[in-house]
């Protein structure tokens, strides 16, 4: 459902990515793991394009690289996104928050004022039960708790029945028990809904977890692919150097202050 | 041991010292060349003091009956206010996305629309009138038009400053979405900055009044008008009135005004 061959991406003489490739089928959990700055942010940002790669192809659902805003537009309406801050909207209602996942589908003008065809509020409301949250639809999204934010923040990239969601970071800003509710509705959609997911994560725990098939990234290169059972010290070390396997898995493999502080 | 410690903060070098005693003498000069040119003297005013008293004896007390003829002015005023805000809010909308750093087309066309808010917020309304009652005659028109074309300028930079103080994180996954650029000002930029747009044109209703007040002066409409003739005409009584009606337009603008803005922002 992914194809990514040879992508590279540099910033002015810094290289974020050296070349990668990578594919994730359909149906399948897909976690990125690797130390901060590896470029496992600008990898997944390159998929979508809210970052342009500087060479190599990435073909989405067999989709090519978009010439022009419509095809650009039509490329992200497949493409669900989640945010490690969640980005909804506080002011809204969380179904509206919801729907804004269906914007790109829905006619300009009655959107505009606020009329939404039946069909896509059905839409919305069905990913809200997916994450159990139908019950706060009519609640504006800052009444939420972080977890239910990022749960519906899941609920808007399902509104868009995307054959690919990209989570950045979703649990990096939430506690162990919620952290494992929002990656478990994440495994449902790409187990059930048959989603391409590929998400980047930072716990080595989590990854072995809930991912199907785990991609180590370092330096802007992949360094190792495999299943979670593949994933030992050997590998570890390759993924993150310098540090011992023991504290990899321990979960100090942030690396970063910055990141290293937003752990509960 | 003295009790007290002065405390200035940081290192007073000799080379410091002698740049703030420049700089204070700098002061001086000015403020003593701008006194002579404004001839400014505690003399005159000492001496104006008797004719002072006398005006304000005059004024006293203020004739109630004038209230009757100043109902009309007083109605024409808010009315002005009312168009004048919202001609400068209709005014504003299309411009502030040109002039919001984070949302604009360019780079260029940001500073040129900022230097035209500039402008248009550099001149005073006054002049703006003394304009328009020249080009469409006497009259509250030519107020309602100097308000919003002033008031354009003012509410566009305000409405711009709020769009560029907004979280991008919520655009940025509505762009994600795939939505088109009219849905991601609608769904992610309108929702972050409505409160303060309407704490700002509040403010503006607010401004629009009090300078309405003083539009009748040059014909452009409102109690000005009533104000200035009273005084031609040496009916001090009647300009007090004018002058304590005014104040309670003013005030009761100012004080309904804050509480709506209170409320609007704290929710």
């Amino acid at each position: 459902m992914i194809e990514v061959t040879g992508l590279t991406k540099t910033y002015g003489k810094i290289a974020a990515l050296r070349g990668v490739d990578l594919s994730v089928a359909s149906g399948e959990m897909c976690v990125v793991l690797g130390p901060s700055g590896a470029g496992k942010s600008t990898l997944l940002r390159c998929v979508n394009r809210l970052v342009e790669p500087t060479s190599g192809t990435i073909v989405v659902g067999g989709l090519p690289a978009p010439r022009g805003r419509a095809e650009l537009r039509e490329l992200r309406r497949h493409v669900g996104m989640i945010f490690q801050d969640h980005n909804l909207v506080p002011r809204l209602s969380v179904l509206k928050n919801v729907l804004t996942g269906r914007l790109a589908s829905m006619p300009v003008l009655t959107s505009v004022v606020q009329l939404f065809p039946r069909a896509d509020v059905e839409v919305a409301l069905h990913a809200l039960e997916r994450v159990a949250l139908a019950d706060r639809a009519m609640d504006r999204a800052d009444r939420l708790s972080g977890g239910q934010q990022q749960r519906v923040g899941i609920a808007r990239a399902l509104a868009q029945q995307p054959q690919v969601i990209l989570a950045d970071e979703p649990v990096a800003s939430l506690d162990p028990k919620t952290a494992r509710v929002v990656l478990d509705d994440l495994r449902r959609a790409a187990h059930e809904l048959g989603i391409a997911v590929l998400c980047n994560l930072h716990q080595v725990e989590y990854a072995i977890e809930f991912a199907d098939r785990i991609v180590g990234i370092g330096a802007g290169r992949v360094v190792f692919e495999g299943t979670p059972a593949q994933l030992d010290d050997v590998a570890l070390a390759r993924i993150y150097p310098g540090l011992t396997a023991a504290r990899a898995r321990s979960g100090e493999v942030a690396g970063d202050q910055a990141e290293a502080v937003m752990q509960p | 041991m003295s009790a007290m410690r002065l405390l200035l903060g940081g290192a007073w070098s000799a080379g410091r010292i002698l740049k703030w005693v420049l700089a204070g003498v700098a002061a001086i000069v000015v403020l003593v060349w701008s006194a002579r040119g404004v001839n400014l003297s505690f003399a005159e005013l000492v001496r104006g003091l008797p004719w002072v008293a006398d005006l304000v004896s005059r004024m006293v007390p203020p004739n109630l009956g004038f209230l009757e003829r100043l109902v009309r002015p007083v109605v024409e005023t808010v009315q002005i206010a009312l168009w004048g805000t919202l001609l400068a809010v209709l005014l504003a909308l299309p411009l502030c996305f040109v002039a919001a750093r984070n949302l604009s087309p360019s780079l260029a066309l940001f500073h040129f629309m900022r230097q035209v808010l500039n402008a248009l917020r550099g001149i005073n309304e006054i002049i703006f009138a003394l304009i328009f009652v020249a080009a469409v005659g006497l009259g509250p028109f030519a107020g309602v038009l100097a308000l919003s074309i002033h008031g354009a300028g003012m509410l566009g930079k305000f409405f711009a400053e709020a769009i560029e103080e907004i979280d991008a994180g919520p655009v940025e996954a509505l762009r994600a979405t795939g939505a088109g650029p009219v849905l991601v000002v609608v769904f992610g930029v309108l929702p972050q900055v409505i409160p303060s747009w309407i704490a700002s044109t509040l403010y503006r209703f607010e401004v629009n009044l009090r300078a309405a007040t003083i539009l009748g002066m040059i014909g452009a409409g409102g109690i000005g008008f009533e104000l200035v003739s009273s005084m031609k005409l040496f009916q001090y009584q009647d300009t007090a009135t004018c002058v304590l009606v005014i104040l309670a337009m003013v005030m009761t603008a100012d004080y309904l005004s804050s509480r709506l803005r209170a409320r609007i922002l704290a929710s």
